[in-house]
């Protein structure tokens, strides 16, 4: 088949759309097809640029190109999953998340303008209208399946999808220390985890490895130095692939509360590394993936119940092995493949 | 600087606009710069469409991303150069060629045979006509394009030239028995003139060609047949490498398209210090041959084209000595991507 993705594209911004994209495109190719990536510029302010971005979006003729027809249109983000193609299917990783969930909240903006209601009332009336048209309806979590039907009452079906490399994730036995791999940042939370390590009765350990945002790898230092626990943790920075590859295979287990994220490829990389997962109940994504107890620890957002999920870990390792192994066997329970991705895509 | 390079695509075909596109791209960062290219996919074969994905060009904001400015928009193809920028220059590798020269010509694009055809094509004209003014300058990569803009537009632009890819590797060896006629092989390259003229020449030239034979008309592959075929060789697909070497040990290279934009191949020759033959309606290449020095510049027919051919070979001295002036007035030229960047900035 011919397929075309069509995704949306911030100037100068790299995430994890982007490679969320680049692998669906990969998968494709893989499987015998021919894909390529169309991404849409946006900008995402003032809100009466939206909607002009949306009729951009509307305008666009994806149905041939040079002749021969486009068999098939994955919209992935807003406003690129409203260009019309007769065999479109939505993949959605984001809708606009300032006119749903982060409307009045205090991570969006989109309520403090004088027409952010009207452009609101917009793109809930263009998703609500055009959504339903496409062949079929997907999102990449469950989180979002979720928010899809609170905020439009759309049916849509998660589809899973593995991460980057996920075939070279390997395990060995366990060493003494948590692993925490993740951009430092307040969504992340390293902070909380510190906090919580001040309060373990043993002596437990960390790694935490990711590139910080300025100033943040310094604050978390001096606030590891206050609990005195600075000689527990052992700062990474940025890794290479081998290196994160064989920090997840010798760890004890894999820290991961960020605050709601959408999806969280690193629960799934621990999942393949064969180690327990703890993180958070207000975490999103993760939860998704990890059975409280099972294959990892759901813990409060606090400091105790941090504490004691990392206590627990550290003084039962044939347990934590156990839940590790239970993880690994839970992700292929769970079909996180490109195949079955692609089986439903295309179906 | 912060530069986004937009441009038109059409999904699954890569064409020279995206090539050149990325090679300035990769200029601007060798410069310093960060620079990323804006693809938007353009469906040309919907002619009623054409006018819709005009407005969706204009509906598009690169002023800022993230808050932070972008200080530059360079535009290269229709429509993505209509998107507005403050700070914007043109670059303007090609119109919409069937709403202007190729208006009458049969092709997949055709406007002429369409229904509205002709309010399609002025309202291709009046946008560029009316928007691509709003650019602080306007570059057209070649004296031949920058000609047809003001024909049609009567907008004033000044010719800017860019190497080839890879110019750096193109190199001089002896030269061989043949000439090369690289190129993909099609009605436009009018590979059928040499295939016809070696049938006219009275030295035995040879001539090698980039490509199959399949794409030529009835009429040249008989020619083909018919006649000093001993004397053709097609050489399929070729890999830079061998289309270097080809270049680097061929007598002269025989380049007779029409109405080309530009043509790298021309400039591909001088770098290897080879002889061009082209034809007096070649367009693009006759910019960068000065004729008899650096050239050979024949009438478009099999006779002139075998004439030229056969003065060359019967005098392989003359021929370095031209191939050898062709590559001095390439530098003489400045055509290099510093040089690009330096003007588009």
């Amino acid at each position: 088949m011919r397929i075309l993705i069509a995704t949306v594209r911030v100037p100068f911004v790299y995430g994890g759309a982007e490679v969320h994209a680049v692998g669906l495109r990969q998968a494709l190719v893989e499987a015998g097809h021919q894909a390529e990536i169309v991404a849409i510029p946006f900008k995402g302010y003032p809100p009466e640029r939206i909607l002009d971005q949306m009729l951009a979006c509307r305008l666009l003729d994806l149905r041939e190109t040079a002749g021969t027809p486009v068999d098939r249109l994955i919209g992935l983000k807003f406003p690129a999953y409203l260009i019309p193609h007769p065999r479109k299917v939505i993949w959605m990783i984001h809708q606009h998340r300032q006119a749903y969930d982060l409307w009045q909240h205090p991570l969006g903006d989109l309520h403090t303008y004088a027409n952010g209601a009207d452009v609101r009332m917009a793109i809930h009336a263009a998703d609500a209208k055009l959504l339903p048209r496409s062949r079929g309806l997907f999102t990449v979590s469950r989180n979002i399946a979720l928010r899809l039907r609170t905020y439009c009452g759309l049916n849509a079906t998660p589809l899973y999808h593995p991460p980057r490399d996920a075939g070279r994730f390997y395990t060995r036995p366990a060493e003494d220390f948590l692993y925490f791999p993740s951009r430092i940042n307040p969504l992340k939370r390293q902070y909380l985890v510190l906090e919580a390590l001040a309060r373990t009765r043993s002596q437990v350990r960390i790694c935490f490895s990711g590139p910080a945002e300025p100033g943040l790898e310094r604050q978390c230092a001096e606030l590891a130095r206050k609990g005195g626990v600075a000689n527990r943790v052992r700062w990474l920075g940025a890794v290479s692939e081998e290196e994160k590859l064989d920090l997840y295979a010798r760890s004890l287990g894999v820290l991961f509360p960020p605050l709601d994220e959408d999806y969280g490829y690193i629960t799934l990389e621990a999942m393949l590394a064969q180690k327990p997962v703890i993180t958070c109940t207000d975490s999103g994504g993760p939860l998704e993936f990890v059975v409280h107890r099972a294959t990892g620890i759901v813990a409060e957002p606090t400091q105790e119940s941090l504490a004691s999920a990392m206590d627990d870990l550290w003084n039962d390792r044939e347990r934590a092995r156990q839940w590790g192994d239970a993880g690994r066997q839970r992700y292929s329970d769970l079909r996180i493949d490109w195949g079955n991705v692609i089986e439903n895509l295309l179906q | 600087m912060k530069i986004l390079i937009a441009t038109s695509g059409v999904p699954f075909i890569r064409g020279d606009a995206e090539i050149l596109a990325e090679g300035l791209r990769e200029a601007f960062s060798k410069a310093g710069h960060e620079a990323e290219l804006v693809v938007i996919p353009f469906q040309p074969y919907a002619p009623d469409r054409i006018p819709d994905q005009i407005l969706a060009c204009r509906l598009l904001d690169l002023t800022e991303t993230c808050g932070v400015r972008i200080d530059r928009v360079i535009g290269l193809t229709f429509p993505a150069y209509l998107i507005p920028h403050p700070n914007k220059v043109i670059w303007l590798l090609h119109q919409h060629r069937a709403a202007y020269e190729l208006w009458d010509q049969p092709a997949a694009d055709s406007l002429m045979h369409y229904p509205d055809g002709f309010v399609i094509r002025e309202a291709i004209r009046q946008a560029d006509r009316e928007l691509i003014p709003e650019a602080r300058a306007v570059y057209a990569p070649s004296q031949s394009v920058a000609e047809r803009l003001r024909r049609y537009s009567g907008i004033t632009s000044e010719p800017l030239y860019h190497p080839p890819a890879n110019a750096s590797l193109f190199h001089q060896g002896p030269a061989g028995d043949y000439f090369f006629c690289p190129g993909p092989v099609n009605s436009a390259n009018r590979q059928w003139l040499a295939t016809q003229a070696i049938a006219q020449c009275r030295e035995p030239v040879r001539i090698r060609f980039a490509g199959e034979p399949g794409r030529l008309t009835g009429q040249a592959r008989s020619a083909d047949k018919l006649k000093g075929s001993d004397r053709i060789e097609w050489l399929g697909m070729l890999s830079e490498d061998q289309k270097r070497d080809l270049y680097a040990n061929c007598l002269g290279v025989i380049f007779s398209p029409g109405d080309e934009d530009y043509g790298y191949v021309t400039l591909e020759a001088m770098l290897s210090a080879k002889p061009v033959i082209a034809t007096a309606d070649s367009g693009g290449p006759l910019e960068f041959i000065l004729a008899e020095r650096t050239g050979l510049v024949a009438r478009p027919t099999p006779e002139s084209l075998a004439e030229a051919m056969d003065t060359l070979w019967a005098d392989r001295r003359r021929a370095a000595a031209v191939g050898e002036a062709g590559r001095a007035h390439y530098q003489d030229l400045h055509i290099s991507w510093a040089n690009v960047v330096e003007k588009l900035l």
